[in-house]
């Protein structure tokens, strides 16, 4: 059987990686680099789109022409563009993002704290989300048409179209007021009281997300049921749960890695709607109040954490995807 | 698929049966029921029974009643009034995003899938490199940097809106630029324009159809995420989005003037996200009887 020659075959190979995959890698890498290069100049450029100029971005709308000249002379705005963004790069590369112009704390200190709470509700959602998402288009894939699958499909409609300040303001409402279960706003005092003010902002996440998940699981999950080695493995007999590790997850996997990353990304900006309905004091809020505020250095500092997050989110899906489904690695070789 | 009426049993049936009226399922119908009076409300703001920006203290957070369908708010506005005023502002920002991703959509698919080469290569990396960028966090970044504006805001979630729909268009266009009937349209000897108005764009317009309401969709919960993190509409406008947030403090007392936006927003993106699936359903069963 091809099966159980399959692996065989591919450990024989000497070891090293391929030159076709060891390229891919390496252009991927600074393909990655190149485009956090681009945005870095992009996000130096947000100071000099602002309305007013970018004295009146560092100090405000109230600041006198004294204190404009002052700005002038500290951030060298009145040297070469270029020059500019070389001491920009070169301090970004040092970690230093600037100082807030309202709260006059350094931008990577405001950070770090906000990630405190966004981090572990990011991951959290994260898992609950994927999760459950490829759970229930597991079981609606198998049982395609019944009425779990036309409720799930009804249900991932409905959640497509429902934004996450909505999902967030309704649960605030009915299981924060109504029903008085968990604390609705804030993010309590640590430990325990924390995770209780975490729940109600991390259902609304995962379900905003859940829609995406389910739906994209479903479909793929599906495709591979109604392959020949689907039905083959069941003409076999073999069991239930070796056919779905073996053959439907297998197969799936350079979807699902995808999907999680996509998830990610969306898991992001949804955060900054929740963080909202919420009052949770993590980066989404940070965003939006420096926004209102007109606060240029949160701005770009959050931009920038926000474009490394896309880009290196992508870059691991892309090399995970090589790493799980030989049938990629073999297509870069014969490209070549 | 269940019950699909088979094409052998109905033409066995009187001809009559022929012209009956098309079987709707009974969400769509009411699904396009409010699509229509959203519609109208956008059209005919004229309709409120009540100024919607009118304050009355004395009637401050009240529940639904005779003389205020929906309750009213923390200013005593009347909320009924207030979502059909907010119809225009919430209809209009998704409708042009999704008449200017599926127009701007076709002409790059049909420059990439009908052309080729070159045009097709820069304009497939184009798509490729702005595939993975989030457009509703791009649109919070620049309005935030720039100050924002309706146009702006437009632009961007149009451009980022973008990718996803030229290449499944492309992939339409590409399916059908070498059937014979096209070949002999350009042995005939007909002007490109006229080989791609009359022959080509005609049997893309299912796919057009789909993107349109796919777009719109993703469109009402874009502008009214933006609406309610206060980067869309002034304050005070009545704006759904804006709604929701502007009355969120007063769900402790009254969760009416919170939850009313709330739901008007879900029922629009629903609506059209029905519609969109039954043409789809529709379109893909033709195909398939042809």
């Amino acid at each position: 059987m091809t099966t159980t020659q399959a692996p065989a075959a591919t450990r024989k190979r000497p070891g090293g990686i391929p030159p076709g995959l060891l390229r891919y890698v390496l252009l991927r890498i600074s393909a990655a680099i190149v485009v956090m290069l681009v945005v870095s100049f992009v996000v130096f450029l947000f100071v000099h789109a602002a309305p007013g100029g970018p004295e009146y971005a560092i100090a405000g709308k109230l600041a006198t022409e004294e204190q404009l000249a002052n700005i002038r002379q500290i951030y060298g705005f009145d040297r070469p563009l270029l020059e500019q963004y070389w001491t920009y790069l070169g301090q970004l590369l040092h970690g230093e993002l600037g100082e807030s112009v309202i709260q006059r704390r350094p931008v990577a200190a405001l950070l770090g704290e906000a990630a405190q709470v966004t981090v572990p509700l990011l991951l959290f959602t994260w898992v609950i989300a994927l999760v459950a998402g490829v759970a229930i288009g597991i079981v609606t894939a198998y049982r395609a048409g019944s009425r779990i699958d036309r409720f799930a499909l009804g249900m991932t409609t409905l959640g497509a179209s429902t934004p996450a300040f909505v999902v967030g303001t309704v649960f605030a409402w009915f299981f924060g007021v109504e029903l008085g279960w968990f604390p609705a706003l804030g993010i309590g005092d640590g430990g325990l009281d924390t995770i209780a003010h975490l729940v109600l902002p991390a259902t609304t996440m995962a379900i905003a997300v859940l829609a995406i998940t389910t739906r994209i699981s479903r479909v793929r999950i599906g495709q591979i049921l109604a392959e020949d080695q689907a039905l083959f493995a069941r003409a076999r007999g073999l069991g239930r749960w070796w056919t779905l590790r073996n053959v439907v997850l297998r197969n799936a996997g350079v979807q699902l890695i995808t999907l999680s990353g996509t998830i990610v990304v969306s898991l992001f900006t949804g955060l900054i709607l929740v963080e909202r309905v919420f009052n949770l004091p993590g980066i989404g809020s940070l965003m939006v109040e420096a926004i209102h505020d007109q606060d240029m250095p949160v701005i770009q500092g959050v931009t920038l954490c926000a474009a490394l997050l896309v880009v290196v989110v992508n870059l691991v899906v892309d090399l995970l995807c090589m790493l799980v489904d030989p049938r990629l690695r073999v297509r870069l070789e014969s490209a070549r | 698929m269940t019950a699909v009426p088979h094409s052998t049993s109905t033409s066995n049936r009187s001809r009559a049966a022929r012209f009956r009226v098309p079987r709707i399922p009974v969400l769509t119908a009411l699904a396009g029921l409010f699509l229509l009076a959203v519609a109208a409300c956008a059209i005919f703001p004229g309709l409120a029974p009540a100024d919607p920006g009118a304050i009355d203290a004395a009637v401050s957070l009240e529940g639904p009643s005779g003389e205020h369908l929906l309750g009213t708010d923390q200013l005593g506005r009347d909320m009924f009034s207030r979502i059909i005023a907010g119809a225009r502002t919430s209809l209009l920002g998704p409708l042009l995003l999704a008449i200017g991703v599926t127009v701007i959509g076709t002409l790059l698919a049909v420059a990439a899938g009908y052309f080729g080469g070159r045009t097709d290569t820069v304009i497939s990396r184009l798509v490729d490199l702005l595939y993975s960028v989030p457009a509703l966090l791009v649109a919070i970044v620049v309005a935030g940097v720039t100050g924002g504006g309706f146009g702006i805001t437009l632009a961007v979630l149009i451009v980022f809106g973008l990718p996803l729909h030229v290449r499944n268009l492309r992939a339409a266009v590409m399916e059908r630029a070498h059937l014979p009937y096209m070949e002999a349209a350009v042995t005939l000897g007909l002007p490109t324009w006229r080989v791609v108005l009359t022959h080509l764009v005609p049997t893309i317009v299912p796919n057009m159809v789909a993107t349109f309401f796919l777009v719109f969709t993703y469109g009402v919960v874009e502008f009214s995420s933006l609406s309610f993190l206060g980067l869309g509409s002034p304050p005070g406008a009545p704006d759904w989005g804006r709604m929701v947030s502007d009355n969120r403090a007063t769900i402790f007392t009254n969760v009416w003037p919170a939850v009313v936006p709330a739901v008007a927003i879900v029922l629009l993106a629903v609506s059209t996200n029905l519609i969109g699936e039954y043409l789809q359903r529709k379109h893909d069963q033709a195909r398939r009887q042809r």
